[in-house]
Parts: C-alpha cells; sequence; structure tokens
C-alpha cells in the first residue's frame, strides 16, 4: 500500500485516531503499531509475514547475544549471522521472480534498519531494547517502502515518551509535509515523468538532442520530487504518530561539491554507506585505502539498486568523483576556500550536471541506451518539438522551488500551523482538486519503492 | 491524549472527501467512497476465495516464442478474401522457393522493429533466404536492421516523408543518398551465409562510379553514367564467407537508394522498408511512379504489406476526404507494377493519448481501420488487423501498465517486448491462413 493511494490515507487517520486514544494505556498504542505494520507487510504479500517477524526475532536475539558478551570474538559469529542473513534477505527479494516466485517488496530498507540495531549494538553504539518495541521500531510502516532508513535506536525511544502529545505545531508540520509530498508527487514528478521524460529515456533516438537535453534536466527533478515526496508524505505520516523520522533530502542540487551533494541527496542511504559500510572498509590510515574505499562504497551503493552494468556505472562514477575531490581537498589543505558568489554558482553548476550525467546511467535501462541519450546530446541538435510550453513551465517552476530561501519554507510551515483546523482541511482538500484536475494517468510507483 | 486541533483538521478533511463524491451531480469528484474504505482494510487472502463468475475471455496475445502453430487456428483478425494471398501461398509451398516479403511501414518500421521479429519467426520456420533489402546509411539516428552494423558518411540524405528528392526518386525503400567521391557505407551481416547482393542505384548522363569491396577483394565497379536517367541494379555475387562488405565512390557524383542480400538457400527474404513519419500519401505524391515500378519488378516480391496509418490517425478531415482515394491509388500502382504479386494491408497498432486522466484510443484511429478495411475487401487485399490483434482499444494503456512495459511513454511506439509481440501475432495470422489454404 504505497502513500499514494487513498486506501492508505483511510488507514492512516483509523491509525491516528486509534494511536492517540490508545496512548494513555502505553504499550497498547504500540501494540497497535505493530499490528498496522504487519497488516502493510500482509497486504504487500502474505509471505511477508512470515519472513518479516522471523528475521527480525533472529536478529532481535542476536542483538541480545553481541550485547550479553562484552569479548569481540565472540561477538563476530552473531554479528556476521545478522549481516548475513539480512543481506541475503535483499538479494532473496530482490531475485526471487527469477524463480518464479513474486514479492513486490525488496526489504532493502527493512533490511538496512534491522542491520542499525545489531551493529549499532555491536560497535557499544546502542543498548538492547525490549522486543515489542524493536518490532515496532523495525516495521515501521510508513518507512517500509523507501525510508528514510532510520536507527532503530533512534526510533525505539520514542515510542516511550510517558504523556507525551502531538502539539499543534507538530501536527500542522506532519499535515503540512503530508500535503507537500504529495504536490512534489503528482504535481511535478509524475507530470515531468509522463510528459517528456519516459519517453526520450524509453526511445532517446527518436528525440532531437534538446529534447533529450531537456528530458534530461527534467528527471533530475523527477527524481527528487518523487523521492523526496515520498520521504516527506513518511515522515508527515510518522509525525502524527509523535514520531520524528530523519531528513532525506536537504536541496541536493544546490551543492557546491560531490561531497556536499551526498550530505543533501538521500541522507539517511548515505549516511548508513558511510557508517556501516565505508567505516567498516580497512586502511584508512593508508595512503590510498581511502580514495579506493570511496569508490567501492558508492559502486556498492550503485549495485544495490540493480545488478545492473548502469547502476554499476552510477555508483563508479560518484565514487571516482568523490575520491577525486576528496584528493583535491587534501592536496590543497589549508589553502582558504573561496567565498567569491562566482565560484560558488560555478562549483554548483559543475556538481549538478556531473550529478545530471550520472543519472543518465541512474535512469537508463541499458549501458546502450544511456550511450544513446549521451549520443543525442552530443549530436548538438537544439531543437525541442516535444516539450510543450506547460512542460517547460512545470519544468521551471521545479527548479525555481527548488531555490526558494530556506525562510519561505519555514514561512509557508509558520502560515499554515497559524491556520484554524478548519482551514487546513480546506487547503487539504483544494490540493485534492489540484492534483485530480493535474495528475493524468493516476500515480506511478514511487521510483525508490522498486529498490 | 488526542491532539485537538490535528484531529479537527483531518475528522474535516475526512468529512469532506467522504461527502464530496455523494453530492449529487458532483460524482467526479475526489474523495472516499465506501469502496476505498473497505479496500483499506482488505487483505487478498492467501487461500482460494469463491469463484467469481468467469469473465469473458481476453484476446490472447503469444509471446514472441511461442511453441510453432501446428493446427491452423481462425484467424479473425486477419481478412483473406479469395485468392487475395494465394500467389504469396504457392511460393511458400513451392519447394527451394526464395519468398520475398515487402513490408512498407513507418517510424516502428525504421528501426526494424516488428519487422525483425516476423522475420526471424517466418525464416524459423520456412528457411532464411538472406536479410533483404537495406538503405545505405542512417537516414534517422534510430534507423537499424536487426543484426545489421551499418556505418556511412559523405551521403546527402534524402527520405521521401522530409528533405525529399526533387525528382521524386526514392528508389524501393523511400530515400535517396547522393554521395561524391570518397563517400562510403559498410554493412556488417549478421552472419557469412549470404552469397549475392544487389545496389539500386541511379544511372544518369553525369552518373559517377562506385565500387563494392569486401576485405580487400573489390567484388565489382559500378559506373553509373547512362544516356538516359532510370533506374539501374548492380547484381554481384559475394565472395564465400563474406561478413563485411564495402561500398565507396570512387569518382563524379553518384545517387543510390539501397542493398539486397541473399543467400542461395530457400526460405524467406522479409525485406523492412520503414519511412520515418511515412503515411500513404508520401508514396502517392513523393514516390514517382516510372522509378517505383522498375523498382517494385526488379524486386519481383510475393507479398507487398502496406502498414501505415499511425500517422494518418491524428487527421480526422483527412481520413474523411483523400485518404481512401489516396490508399486506392497506392493499391493500384503496386499492383499495376506486379500483377501477381499478393498485397496486404496491415493496420497500424493502437495508439494511445491521454483523455480524462486515462489513455485511450485516438479518437479517429478506429475510423482510419474501418476504412482500411473497407477497401482492402474492395481492391482484393488480405487485410490484418493489428489494433485488433492487439486488443482493440485501450491496448496502449494496458500495454503500458504491463511490467516490463510494451510501448514507450508516447503511447505509440512499442519497445522491443511490444513489437515482439506484435510481430508474433502477425506472423501466426499469416501462417495459421497459409495451414488452412493448404489443406
Amino acid at each position: 500500500m504505497l502513500p499514494t493511494t487513498s486506501e492508505y490515507y483511510c488507514l492512516l487517520v483509523v491509525v491516528f485516531f486509534a494511536f492517540w486514544l490508545l496512548r494513555g494505556s502505553g504499550r497498547a498504542s504500540v501494540g497497535l503499531v505493530l499490528l498496522v505494520n504487519l497488516f502493510f507487510y500482509a497486504r504487500w504479500g502474505w509471505s511477508y509475514l512470515a519472513l518479516v517477524p522471523a528475521a527480525a526475532t533472529v536478529d532481535f536475539f542476536l542483538a541480545r547475544a553481541i550485547a550479553g558478551t562484552g569479548r569481540k570474538p565472540i561477538q563476530r559469529l552473531p554479528i556476521s549471522i545478522s549481516i548475513a542473513m539480512n543481506l541475503g534477505l535483499i538479494v532473496f527479494c530482490r531475485y526471487a521472480p527469477a524463480t518464479g516466485l513474486f514479492l513486490p517488496l525488496t526489504l532493502s530498507f527493512y533490511a538496512f534498519q534491522a542491520l542499525t540495531y545489531t551493529l549499532d549494538i555491536y560497535r557499544g553504539d546502542a543498548r538492547p531494547v525490549g522486543y515489542l518495541t524493536y518490532l515496532t521500531s523495525v516495521t515501521f510502516f510508513p518507512t517500509v517502502a523507501a525510508g528514510p532508513i532510520t536507527r532503530v535506536a533512534a526510533l525505539a525511544p520514542q515510542w516511550n515518551w510517558k504523556g507525551k502529545t502531538l502539539t499543534s505545531e507538530e501536527g500542522g508540520r506532519a499535515l503540512f509535509l503530508i500535503g507537500l509530498g504529495l504536490a512534489k508527487k503528482f504535481l511535478i514528478a509524475d507530470y515531468l515523468g509522463n510528459n517528456l521524460v519516459n519517453r526520450v529515456f524509453d526511445l532517446p533516438t527518436l528525440y532531437s538532442g534538446g529534447d533529450v537535453l531537456l528530458g534530461v534536466y527534467a528527471y533530475a527533478f523527477q527524481l527528487y520530487y518523487d523521492f523526496s515526496g515520498y520521504s516527506d508524505i513518511a515522515i508527515g505520516s510518522a509525525l502524527l504518530l509523535g514520531i520524528r523520522l530523519p531528513a532525506n533530502f536537504n536541496a541536493p542540487y544546490r551543492a557546491t561539491n560531490l561531497a556536499d551533494f551526498w550530505r543533501r541527496w538521500h541522507i539517511t542511504f548515505s549516511n548508513w554507506l558511510r557508517d556501516y559500510l565505508y567505516f567498516s572498509l580497512p586502511g584508512k590510515r593508508t595512503k590510498w585505502m581511502p580514495y579506493l574505499g570511496l569508490v567501492i562504497t558508492m559502486v556498492a551503493g550503485g549495485v544495490w539498486h540493480g545488478a545492473n552494468g548502469t547502476f554499476a556505472i552510477w555508483g563508479l562514477l560518484h565514487g571516482v568523483g568523490l575520491a577525486l575531490f576528496r584528493f583535491w581537498q587534501a592536496a590543497r589543505r589549508g589553502a582558504k576556500a573561496s567565498e567569491s558568489r562566482g565560484i560558488k554558482i560555478g562549483a554548483g553548476l559543475l556538481t549538478f550536471h556531473f550529478v545530471l550525467l550520472a543519472w543518465i546511467f541512474f535512469r537508463a535501462a541499458s549501458v546502450a541506451t544511456a550511450l544513446q541519450i549521451l549520443s543525442q546530446i552530443g549530436s548538438l541538435h537544439w531543437n525541442v518539438v516535444n516539450a510543450t510550453p506547460q512542460f517547460v513551465l512545470v519544468l521551471a517552476i521545479a527548479a525555481a522551488c527548488h531555490f526558494v530561501p530556506k525562510d519561505w519554507y519555514d514561512l509557508s510551515l509558520l502560515n499554515f500551523n497559524r491556520t484554524p483546523a478548519v482551514l487546513q482541511a480546506a487547503a487539504m482538500t483544494l490540493l485534492l482538486l489540484a492534483i485530480r484536475t493535474v495528475s493524468s494517468t493516476g500515480a506511478a510507483p514511487f521510483i525508490y519503492s522498486k529498490f | 491524549m488526542l491532539p485537538r486541533k490535528t484531529a479537527l483538521a483531518i475528522a474535516t478533511f475526512t468529512l469532506i472527501a467522504l461527502l464530496a463524491p455523494n453530492i449529487p451531480g458532483k460524482e467526479h469528484l475526489p474523495g472516499i467512497t465506501p469502496r476505498n474504505v473497505a479496500a483499506a482494510f482488505t487483505l487478498r487472502m492467501p487461500w482460494p476465495v469463491p469463484a467469481l463468475p468467469p469473465a469473458p475471455p481476453a484476446p490472447s496475445v503469444p509471446v514472441a516464442n511461442a511453441p510453432k502453430i501446428v493446427a491452423a487456428a481462425p484467424q479473425p483478425n486477419l481478412s483473406v478474401p479469395p485468392g487475395s494471398l494465394d500467389h504469396f501461398f504457392d511460393a511458400l509451398a513451392r519447394p527451394g522457393a526464395t519468398v520475398r516479403i515487402l513490408h512498407y511501414g513507418d517510424s516502428p518500421t525504421t528501426a526494424d522493429s516488428i519487422t525483425a521479429d516476423v522475420r526471424r519467426l517466418l525464416q524459423r520456420r520456412f528457411g532464411d533466404a538472406g536479410h533483404g533489402f537495406l538503405l545505405i546509411a542512417k537516414p534517422w539516428a534510430w534507423y537499424g536492421h536487426n543484426g545489421i552494423e551499418l556505418n556511412a558518411s559523405g551521403w546527402k540524405i534524402e527520405p521521401a516523408s522530409q528533405d525529399r528528392a526533387a525528382d521524386h526518386f526514392h528508389g524501393l525503400g523511400g530515400v535517396s543518398f547522393r554521395g561524391e567521391s570518397g563517400a562510403y557505407s559498410r554493412v556488417t551481416l549478421p552472419d557469412d551465409k549470404h552469397t549475392d547482393a544487389v545496389v539500386y542505384y541511379l544511372a544518369q548522363l553525369d552518373g559517377g562510379s562506385f565500387t563494392v569491396s569486401a576485405g580487400d577483394t573489390v567484388i565489382t565497379s559500378v559506373n553509373t553514367a547512362a544516356e538516359e536517367k532510370k533506374p539501374g541494379f548492380a547484381e554481384f555475387a559475394l565472395p564465400e564467407g563474406t561478413k563485411e562488405v564495402e561500398l565507396r565512390v570512387t569518382s563524379g557524383r553518384v545517387r543510390l537508394f539501397g542493398y539486397r542480400f541473399d543467400k542461395d538457400t530457400p526460405g524467406v527474404q522479409y525485406s523492412s522498408l520503414g519511412v520515418n513519419g511515412a503515411q500513404v500519401q508520401m508514396l502517392v505524391r513523393y514516390f514517382e511512379v516510372g522509378q517505383w515500378t522498375a523498382a517494385l519488378r526488379h524486386e519481383n516480391p510475393d507479398l507487398v504489406v502496406v502498414n501505415y496509418g499511425t500517422n494518418e490517425s491524428i487527421f480526422p478531415e483527412y481520413i474523411d476526404g483523400e485518404y481512401p482515394d489516396e490508399l486506392r491509388k497506392v493499391i493500384a500502382r503496386i499492383r499495376a507494377a506486379l500483377p501477381g504479386a499478393s498485397v496486404l494491408i496491415m493496420s497500424p497498432m493502437d495508439r494511445g493519448v491521454m483523455e480524462g486522466g486515462a489513455i485511450v484510443t485516438a479518437p479517429a484511429l478506429e475510423k482510419l481501420i474501418d476504412v482500411q478495411k473497407r477497401i482492402a475487401a474492395e481492391t482484393g487485399c488480405a487485410f490484418f488487423n493489428t489494433f485488433q490483434a492487439m486488443g482493440g482499444a485501450g491496448t496502449m494503456g494496458r500495454w503500458y501498465a504491463e511490467q516490463p512495459r510494451l510501448v514507450s511513454a508516447d503511447f505509440t511506439h512499442p519497445l522491443p517486448q511490444g513489437a515482439a509481440r506484435v510481430g508474433a501475432l502477425f506472423e501466426q495470422a499469416l501462417v495459421s491462413a497459409y495451414e488452412s489454404a493448404r489443406r
């Protein structure tokens, strides 16, 4: 059940009221969320009801075993089992269709969250929690399809806040985020995808270089608005239950270098890769291993998206780019960073276009298609015949909204919070009508839900 | 403790959403219906549920590698007026024969989409008599034939649908190539079994020369100079094991129209003659009749497939106006050039447009197909209704929704999987009709 369906919101409304009515009775509200989590998995497929609680229970006891001994050699066996089991779960779900078993949800995001628990305990960064709390946290329904990847250690304590209620500011922020996420998804991402991006990436050789280039720019914004839209809805849904999930995006195309980009794009995933993969690689004090580690980490991140050459190239581009940037930083250590606005804009444009180049490989169905796209752009035929004025307008709005000052966002949120409840409901109704008017074919699945 | 303000906002919104679709006359408004609510809390049971009444059978859509048809089945999507395909069927049945098929089409055909699948399936069934026709260079970036590599440089390219040649000499395949000394075209064939080739050129007063080589060996040298302007055909044998052929203009100016590659084994040769943006009117208005007739006669096909309509389908006034007569003229010209050959009109695929939030069939498409069907019956041509064979109205929407997708997001062009389905549908219809006729 994806948060683009009316069913999701019917359920969310019921869960919201039931959760807060049960909140006074402590664990009952947590139990309710666990039931809802399991219901979500069952909606994806009954096999998940066997897979997920079983894997989570094994992890729970492995974590206990790790915490029960302070000796690293003994801890290595349970942590190895946990890593193997969760990575195996990702691989199994990803490739089960080849065996005839259809598993629509890849469980990647579940597995990443589950690993934060055992790895944090192994490293001494977290302590074991109760079974109900653990199971509810690791299976939390807003994060099921595409994150944000939340550390169990950060999520678990939030279920136990005694006397916690939802302030009107938090509630308003939750509704605002859900509305914003829906608008991002339906009014921008799907519009861009349906009206040029998908066509250009399907059969690039049918389009001029100008059309293809516009399609590639549009894809950058489609992906951002799609994924950040999902993240906003997930964060807003969790916040309706008083649970704070970490931010996943921070205006990534405003980054002025590649390292900055990865601090702004899919933040929870890049943090996960950094904390649990990059930091685990050996040779930190050697001369070249840190650079190689970046490449290995990013290629692994690429291949996680799919065992396909396009994702490997995408990861490789980012890995090499990050390594080169790190090398450049090390070479000019001590030099003062330029404050020049022109240089910052130039660095931002360079970073954006490097990211854009990598997106071509990320989105293309094959390496050959990606090369066709580059070849079409390289043909220098700049006539644009397939982009309507409306499309260009939506793309321009998408770009402009990405660059609006954060103060504007804060002001909008503040105004929404100050608005009476009835008018908040009216605003949501207007948004629903706008979505109905603009969206044409119904929602496409969230791009990241397939990973 | 229930958070009051948020709860009130959510309750108000839910009330509006519940009421909106129930306001008389406002049923189209978005909102929550009892069906949505029920669906939200419904789980699909893993065990069998009581069966619903059986749904009407969906049209079967075979996949590309479907098993061979062992018994002829009725083909509701292929109309075969008496005698219309006899010549083609006789050729298929004749032992040791080379059966030539020309498939005229629009943009999908320019990438050998659909035609490559039909070629592969027919050749698997009846034998491989060679690749058939190929253009000299790529008029469009996506032009290409399955299994063939084509590299060329130095040509002025004039497709009949776009920058057409002023004299409307576009050869067999609808594209004219002008080259001067140094222009070349290099073809890498899918295998080394081709034994003969033809180069279609224009013999003309100030014609230059070109050579065709395989490796370091010049196979043939052709002087295109002639006293009168007329289509020329340079036929030559390929050295055994030839996989790559290079054509090079050696002097003066030459004008070429394409190649044909043959094998000395019996079977089917399926020539894909796609022109981007092509319509029936292109054949009528921009194919000079004499040179097209000469090219068709030289080719001497057993079946000509006329597969246009996608580009016409968005011009309803044209369909009501000149279209029927122009289609009749095309058939008449083919018949005049090839009195014995079978002719088949193949309808376009479904073409989708956005309407009211759904991908629906382009409004004039079915009208166009009706015209094609009527004229096929009237002129004694066979008719294959690709649109119906795919599943009829709304197929683009359904094929777009399939995973993996079968059609592009322009709701017009098939992706390789979709092309394979259409190719298999057409091939099965032909073979089924052939097997019925042979009984």
